[in-house]
């Protein structure tokens, strides 16, 4: 379970703070994927990095005792001089025990598909390749909650029927927390939904059609 | 998988350090060699151009000796604390991992700077002594303790920057430019007994120059500087690292809100 607590996030403009969520409370229940469903700039990735402990709120608190992704597929955190051994190394030091490392490496080497660019810098990487690497490491560790920020798209189509594969095996044993546009993905992955609406009001609702249904009258389509 | 917070931050270090040397050095032939030889030729340029084209001497001690206790320990402060500035916006993308905190980075990359001085400076004693500088290593204990507190006191001037630098962006233009003047007032070029003693008491309040004076009196029998305190060193290197530690601390968070 993920508990929020008296969240307030602001962020400083050039016109003023604009505040993004003003004393949000939510509770999430245990083992349910949330999809937060809104239009673009409602501050769902906001939400979703806030809950992962990435970004930090102005006040108020996540309370929870899961373990939670960084967002998957994230690319940000590699370094491009690095080769892509190197930075999955890099993670799995953080993340994973000293037995775990050649395990971790090898999972992500035999996912991603690169042959033998899993050798070389990450810079001469395409973005396709980069998303698979990216992918792939995320995937490499096991949490109670992954971050989903609209990566159900990566790579070609035989990866993303890979992927999406092995999301499905994920989804027995993890949860995640999603961001979509796609709102069959989400209806597919998730079973409770966080509709965030125009006037940044954040709702819960048990089932995810039932959010989709508010979403497309608030938005008018 | 519950691992403690020390364990936690060990890991970290440890992951940026190899991260930090590898980014550096691993796309060159020679490799981690570079590590060494960077530091170590800019400090034979320095000694070529002072000991050997301009010649300069000293009365109480081999000149190449002299110059190498000046120029490394102030190198590796100004490493150290300079590379802190920038660190929050240069490493952004890594805090997205929550095992790796700000500190970590200034630790990892503090601790690879030591150790790369560290060689660089036995390295380089090594060749001016089989060149037939004469020196003697009669203090190890002293001269263990200035670097360990010159690290110290350079790990709490990069906090400090760290912190001031995110805090208030425009700083960071021109905290560089505080440390470059320390090069002309560290006693690097000269020695405290140089000058008349009624500038002492200026000079002293800085403590790479309490590092520098006494990094040499601890390889060098004969050479004496008055005035110089590892005591004073010690103080400052820790007051130094607590200003540092409290005002990292107190902004963390704030420094990890976007």
């Amino acid at each position: 379970m993920i508990k929020i607590e008296n969240l307030t996030k602001s962020y400083k403009t050039p016109t003023g703070r604009h505040y993004v969520f003003k004393d949000l409370h939510v509770d999430l229940p245990s083992n349910k994927s949330v999809a937060l469903i809104g239009r673009n700039g409602a501050g769902k990735s906001t939400l979703l990095r806030v809950i992962g402990g990435i970004d930090r709120p102005d006040s108020g608190r996540i309370i929870t005792n899961k373990t939670i992704s960084w967002p998957v597929g994230l690319a940000g955190g590699f370094q491009g001089s690095l080769t892509g051994r190197e930075n999955v190394k890099f993670v799995a030091r953080l993340y994973a025990t000293k037995d775990e490392l050649k395990e971790k490496v090898a999972f992500v080497e035999d996912f991603a598909e690169l042959g033998k660019y899993f050798d070389m810098p990450i810079k001469t990487y395409s973005s396709g390749m980069k998303s698979r690497l990216g992918f792939g490491l995320s995937m490499a560790f096991g949490f109670d909650y992954y971050l989903v920020d609209e990566v159900t798209a990566v790579g070609d189509a035989r990866f993303k029927q890979k992927c999406a594969d092995l999301f499905r095996a994920r989804h027995e044993q993890a949860s995640f927390l999603m961001v979509s546009h796609s709102l069959k993905s989400l209806v597919e992955f998730c079973d409770v939904a966080l509709f965030i609406g125009r006037n940044n009001k954040v709702a819960f609702y048990d089932s995810v059609e039932e959010a989709i249904e508010i979403y497309k009258s608030d938005e008018g389509i | 998988m519950a691992r403690s917070g020390l364990e936690v931050q060990k890991a970290a270090v440890k992951a940026l350090f190899l991260r930090e040397i590898k980014t550096r050095f691993g796309k060159f032939r020679l490799g981690y060699l570079w590590a060494a030889l960077e530091p170590s030729a800019h400090v034979l340029i320095m000694l070529a151009i002072f000991g050997y084209v301009m010649h300069r001497t000293m009365p109480d001690i081999s000149f190449p000796v002299f110059l190498i206790n000046g120029i490394i320990p102030f190198f590796l402060f100004s490493n150290i604390s300079n590379r802190s500035i920038g660190a929050i916006e240069a490493n952004q993308g890594l805090f997205n991992y929550r095992p790796v905190r700000p500190i970590d980075t200034m630790i990892a990359r503090a601790l690879l700077e030591t150790l790369i001085y560290a060689v660089v400076y036995v390295l380089l004693m090594t060749i001016v002594g089989l060149m037939g500088e004469i020196f003697e290593v009669t203090k190890v204990i002293t001269l263990i303790l200035v670097w360990f507190f010159l690290v110290i006191f350079s790990c709490g001037i990069g906090l400090i920057f760290m912190v001031v630098g995110k805090t208030f962006p425009e700083t960071e233009k021109f905290l560089p430019i505080l440390i470059k003047p320390l090069y002309f007032f560290s006693c690097i070029m000269f020695s405290l007994h140089n000058l008349p003693k009624e500038y002492w008491p200026y000079l002293l309040w800085n403590p790479i120059v309490h590092v520098v004076e006494l990094c040499r009196e601890s390889v060098v029998p004969g050479y004496i500087s008055e005035g110089v305190s590892l005591n004073y060193l010690a103080l400052c290197a820790l007051i130094t690292f607590f200003i540092g530690l409290a005002l990292y601390r107190n902004r963390e968070e704030a420094m990890l809100t976007s």
